[in-house]
């Protein structure tokens, strides 16, 4: 099992990411920012770190910043 | 263990808000083995990822978050206008560091610097340059629509060497 932190925490990265837009759809959560459209964040409670990396990637969101949050 | 570069293609019929759409991508994205677990970072699209316990498991995740972000992406487009303009946006916009990371997984394998271990060695191998990335995004309901057995494609997965 890959390891996960639950979504609560994940929606802390909202500090890291000022404007961004978080919202849920039928399948998955989508985030904005960046003018950039991140569609597959896994809609669970507890979200594999892989899934928050490549949207850490995608969106350019401060990696450093990030850190202090989670371990990405 | 190495990274490796896989390549794809993979045709949907999707039903939109009016509309019945045709979608054929032919895309990158990269295997990699962290946390314990497989991951297949996308890189066009690049806003996807699956992980499993297994590659066949993670192609098989990957596959079905595809299709499910195409689903999302109808539900949400008032029309196929809409949904064409979405998933062209999903597919264009591109990720420069998955990209890189991409590239020089390949690099590697076709330097003999890096050796495919089993599954990835008996895929098949195909140059990147023979699949070229690409979208087409069809609306199947349009006046004068025709078609034949071959329009069928099967899912591809394809390492690039």
């Amino acid at each position: 099992m890959s390891a996960s932190v639950l979504f609560k925490d994940v929606e802390a990265l909202k500090q890291c990411a000022k404007g961004s837009t978080w919202r849920v759809a039928t399948h998955f959560r989508i985030v904005k920012y960046n003018n950039r459209v991140f569609p597959a964040l896994p809609k669970h409670d507890s979200i594999e770190l892989g899934h928050i990396r490549k949207m850490i990637r995608y969106l350019g969101i401060d990696r450093d910043c990030a850190k202090k949050i989670l371990p990405v | 263990m190495p990274a490796y570069p896989l390549m794809f293609t993979f045709r949907d019929a999707v039903s939109g808000n009016g509309f019945l759409a045709g979608v054929t991508l032919s895309g990158r994205a990269l295997m990699v083995h962290e946390d314990d677990t497989w991951w297949l970072y996308g890189v066009r699209p690049g806003a996807i990822a699956e992980t499993g316990q297994t590659p066949q498991e993670t192609f098989l995740r990957f596959r079905n978050t595809y299709k499910m972000v195409l689903f999302d992406f109808a539900e949400e487009s008032a029309d196929f206008e809409a949904y064409k303009k979405e998933v062209e946006r999903f597919y264009y916009e591109p990720d420069a560091e998955e990209e890189r990371r991409w590239m020089e997984a390949f690099q590697d394998l076709r330097s003999g610097k890096a050796q495919p271990e089993a599954p990835f060695s008996s895929l098949p191998m195909e140059s990147p340059e023979t699949r070229p990335t690409q979208i087409a995004v069809e609306c199947l309901t349009a006046i004068g629509t025709r078609f034949t057995p071959t329009d069928n494609v099967p899912d591809l997965f394809s390492r690039a060497a």
